[in-house]
């Protein structure tokens, strides 16, 4: 048995001997706990880890196959996504105990806090003693067994999974009723009960989901979709697409979902322009040889940063929203230029993490996909609190895509119109991000860049959050950003314009003296080269394509994304559909596209004079309308609209020919 | 955004002193709040004595502050006993026995009040505990009970006087130190104003310890007083009070602030964090409780 004694030690290297030790397969013991964060997190060996004493947040998280066992308390967020394995715990443990399980046998000799197993998907939570409001809130799967009292509103909003209650009900929570129990379920319950020494003789009662909020009532009657060119048009006030608008509400009786991002004329890079003309001298005929484009991202706090190509990355998208054969190529397309690839929600395939050079796995609050083993080969990780399109809600993945593999890559049932969850059942604050920004980073030894995905809202505040809680850098996310579905007056209405973030980011940070503590990539709604320089100008690091990769990569821009029968095979998950996607060759097309990105870059930047992508700054734009002034405090210089740069256009030709 | 502590000696000779427990659990929980770091401390107490604590800022900034400040001291009948300057506080020890409310509101028109009050201080400034400890000698005090807070600045800026504990402005002796976010704020403080109160800050922290002094002002007992607060009050927070005689805790029905207790013979302490409390007692595990959801209760002092 090997002895790790926290006293005196710091939390990560007591990880990292616990994980050492783990790998040759020796039993271990904590002492001196004293309810420290963290405690065991990332051990993905099947060994026996005695903490002697009480053990704070996060204890045995991101975890597969150990069996820990807590002498007395544990904090909060206990057993955080843990795949197999188990944790006993002598005493209490806090709010969120078993949080997202996905498969793990976890114990409770005590009591058990508020909102206990949420979104889990697999696995056991036993409580002993009496659990809290809201136990079994969102859970997907796997049995919750409790055998004191339920608590307030037990098992609210449960999707899947059933709650075996052996004490007195309080409440029951929404959408969750109770059913009769069969025979060979209690007698599981009780062999379970014996194998872990609980005396238990009352009866149980069993709760599950009432399947009344699984699905929307009313499906979507499919239409025939207005090309986005019309659809976007500069059109009158009853045009054709708030006519449509209106019919589908008066059927379905709620706000609509649709894939893409808002449609609506917003203040936006193409209302700048640069300050001078390009100098075509400057320019020649490689500029790419000639500008140092080589970028570092995320290896401010000593992770092992991103290394970029260019300072392009490509945007957040799920496997789910998009074909896995879409995924694949645009992974194949980021590892040929050498950029990095985002796997969104939904966890990270085999074949995307193969075809992609450098990989960031993003931890959704649904959790869905997320895993300690994917964490592990993973080159950056990534926390969601929001996207552009849809500032403060969760994604939505309509029945039709969520298949049976799929939802088993998410650990969620197959066939619900998937509503993920908004926010994140262990961040309610800034307080509580610092301690789960800990908990990745002890998992994976620190080697990994942790950043976080930010649509933008009241971005001043935020990213000042974002640099306090010690992120590497942040994804920020105009309201052009796109989706794959979300309600259809939040892309229009919610958040703040891309310009607007990055230019309150920037303010903010300066305010407080730390813009130099974090780096900013920034999206949405990032068309081209020209308008990644222009974002360059303004401040940001590196900019993201989301939207324009897709396109290049075949997407016709129908809208229809969220119906799950994308005719080019890119927004599906019908094998019939997928089947006329041709990853390799769209994987070269995305490639081509980005080659084009790296090249205006190289051609704008060293126009401007410059030989470095970091030389562009504000005093190369000016703005071109007073909203663009107002919004950047660059000088309005209408007189700049048609200053075009033909010799931009001219070089570029010649390139491509 | 924050991490809360609190803590009542229930004898002497215990081996715990209340400065000294406070920056601990404090510095256990710094990663809760690493901008700014308060404490509210209740020792001795003389009647007809008022300690009070002002920012003041330094060097001519501070003169004026404090020319006036006795300017308003002559005009109330507030005779000084003692006064002290540190960093860029000043702490003052008066003679008074006029209307309070009238008295503090007036001063805090000369300067930033921290606190008012015959047994409490409140030492807040920018920093981790220990480096306000070593500015102010939090470690000096003993004191049978007392409260403290890590701040990380969301909205607000990182000023001393935007830090925690909230002195209740206008009411002696009543501190309070809060996990969380108020969110029918302006409804609940227009409704006090229209009754005459004044708020020296828009922090919600402040709202909470004025509606609670207020109440017990209306001879509503400590424990009441919080009972109401929790229906009253619409949001997510854990928060900790203290008057001359008692500590309590509210937490928010929804429960989505940590909070955490332990009570033995000779103490009781309470902080968001388990971590803090074991800074107390380290090398061994506690037997703590976490509150239930829309739970309340006070403890009085008996040292």
């Amino acid at each position: 048995m090997v002895t790790i004694d926290l006293k005196g030690l710091s939390t990560r290297e007591a990880n990292e001997g616990i994980r050492e030790a783990a790998a040759r397969g020796e039993a271990i013991e904590v002492l001196n706990p004293d309810a420290r964060h963290h405690i065991g997190v990332g051990v993905v060996h099947a060994v026996d880890i005695h903490v002697r004493g009480s053990a704070g947040y996060f204890c045995a998280g991101l975890t597969d196959t150990p069996r820990f066992h807590v002498e007395r308390n544990a904090g909060w967020g206990l057993a955080d996504n843990m795949y197999r394995g188990s944790v006993v715990v002598g005493g209490n443990a806090g709010a969120i105990a078993g949080v997202a399980i996905r498969g793990a046998e976890v114990v409770i000799r005590g009591n058990m806090g508020s909102r206990a197993g949420q979104v889990m998907k697999k696995g056991t939570l036993l409580c002993c003693g009496n659990a809290n409001f809201m136990a079994g809130y969102m859970m997907y799967g796997g049995r919750m067994i409790i055998l004191g009292e339920s608590g307030e509103r037990l098992g609210e909003d449960m999707t899947g999974g059933e709650i075996f209650l052996g004490g007195d009900l309080v409440s029951l929570g929404s959408d969750a009723m109770e059913t009769d129990t069969a025979e060979d379920e209690i007698d599981d319950v009780r062999a379970f009960l014996d194998r872990y020494d609980i005396p238990f003789r009352g009866s149980f009662r069993k709760i599950v989901n009432a399947g009344k909020k699984l699905r929307y009532g009313t499906p979507e009657r499919q239409v025939r979709s207005i090309p986005y060119f019309h659809f976007s048009g500069d059109s009158d006030y009853w045009n054709h697409k708030v006519q449509e608008d209106v019919y589908i509400k008066s059927q379905i009786g709620r706000y609509r979902v649709r894939g893409y991002g808002g449609a609506r004329e917003l203040p936006h890079l193409a209302d700048l322009a640069f300050a001078r003309d390009i100098d075509p001298g400057a320019v020649g005929d490689d500029p790419v040889s000639r500008v140092a484009m080589h970028t570092l991202i995320g290896g401010k706090n000593g992770a092992r940063p991103l290394d970029l190509t260019m300072p392009v990355l490509i945007a957040p998208m799920s496997y789910g929203a998009l074909s896995r054969s879409a995924k694949q190529a645009v992974a194949i397309a980021s590892g040929m230029a050498g950029i990095a690839e985002n796997t969104g929600e939904g966890g990270m395939s085999d074949a995307q993490r193969d075809a992609a050079g450098q990989l960031i796995f993003q931890m959704l609050g649904g959790r869905l996909g997320w895993n300690i083993h994917d964490m592990n080969r993973a080159d950056g990780l990534e926390i969601y609190i929001s996207q552009g399109a849809k500032p403060g809600f969760g994604g939505q993945l309509m029945a039709k895509k969520v298949t049976k593999e799929l939802a088993e890559i998410r650990g969620i049932p197959a066939g619900i119109d998937l509503r993920s969850p908004s926010r994140h059942p262990d961040i309610l604050g800034a307080d509580d991000l610092v301690i789960k920004v800990e908990e990745l980073r002890e998992a994976t030894g620190y080697r990994l860049p942790v950043s976080v995905k930010l649509g933008a809202g009241r971005i001043h505040d935020d990213i000042k959050i974002a640099v306090k809680d010690g992120f590497d850098f942040v994804e920020l996310d105009g309201m052009q950003g796109s989706t794959g579905a979300g309600g259809a007056e939040v892309m229009e209405y919610v958040g703040i314009p891309t310009i607007s973030a990055i230019c309150e980011a920037e303010r903010a940070l300066e305010s407080i003296g730390r813009r130099q503590d974090i780096e900013i990539v920034l999206m949405g709604g990032l068309r081209d080269g020209v308008d990644a320089v222009k974002a360059l100008c303004l401040g940001a690091d590196a900019v993201a394509l989301g939207t324009a990769a897709i396109i290049a990569g075949g997407c016709i821009a129908c809208m229809q994304c969220h119906v799950g029968q994308c005719v080019t095979g890119i927004a599906t998950q019908d094998p019939e559909h997928e089947k006329r996607y041709k990853p390799e060759i769209e994987a070269q097309h995305i490639y081509t596209f980005l080659e084009s990105v790296r090249w205006q870059i190289a051609a704008i930047t060293r126009g401007l004079g410059y030989d470095d992508v970091q030389g562009p700054c504000r005093d190369d734009l000016v703005a071109l309308t007073p909203e663009a002034a107002e919004i950047t405090g660059l000088p309005l210089c209408p007189e700049r609209r048609n200053a075009g740069h033909p010799e931009i256009d001219a070089a570029m030709e010649r390139a491509l020919r | 955004m924050c991490g809360i502590a609190g803590i009542l000696l229930k004898n002497e000779g215990s081996g715990i002193d209340t400065g000294p427990a406070l920056i601990d659990m404090l510095d256990g929980c710094q990663h809760r709040g690493p901008d700014s770091t308060g404490f509210a401390l209740y020792e001795g107490g003389e009647e007809g004595q008022l300690k009070l604590r002002f920012h003041v800022g330094s060097d001519n900034e501070a003169g004026d502050a404090i020319a006036a400040l006795k300017t308003v001291f002559d005009e109330h009948g507030a005779r000084v006993i003692e006064e002290e300057r540190i960093a860029g506080s000043y702490r003052v020890v008066v003679r008074f026995s006029g209307d309070l409310q009238k008295f503090s509101y007036a001063v805090e028109h000369a300067a930033k009040v921290v606190s008012i009050g015959e047994s409490l201080e409140i030492v807040k400034d920018v920093g981790g505990a220990h480096e306000v400890d070593d500015t102010y000698d939090v470690h000096l005090f003993r004191g049978s009970h007392g409260l403290g807070h890590v701040r990380l600045a969301t909205e607000s800026d990182v000023k001393p006087e935007a830090s925690h504990p909230f002195w209740a402005t206008g009411f002696a002796d009543v501190a309070i130190v809060h996990n969380g976010q108020i969110t029918n704020y302006w409804k609940m403080r227009r409704r006090l104003e229209r009754r005459g109160f004044a708020f020296a800050t828009d922090n919600d922290s402040e709202l909470i310890a004025v509606y609670l002094a207020d109440k017990m002002n209306q001879g509503i007992a400590l424990k009441d007083s919080l009972a109401s607060s929790i229906d009253d009050m619409d949001g997510t927070f854990s928060f900790l009070v203290s008057t001359r005689d008692e500590i309590g805790y509210a937490k928010d029905r929804l429960a989505a602030k940590p909070m955490i207790m332990f009570e033995n013979d000779d103490l009781i302490a309470i902080a968001s964090e388990e971590v803090s409390l074991n800074r107390l007692f380290p090398g061994r595990a506690l037997d703590t409780r976490e509150p239930p959801p829309g739970s309340y209760r006070t403890w009085s002092r008996s040292i």
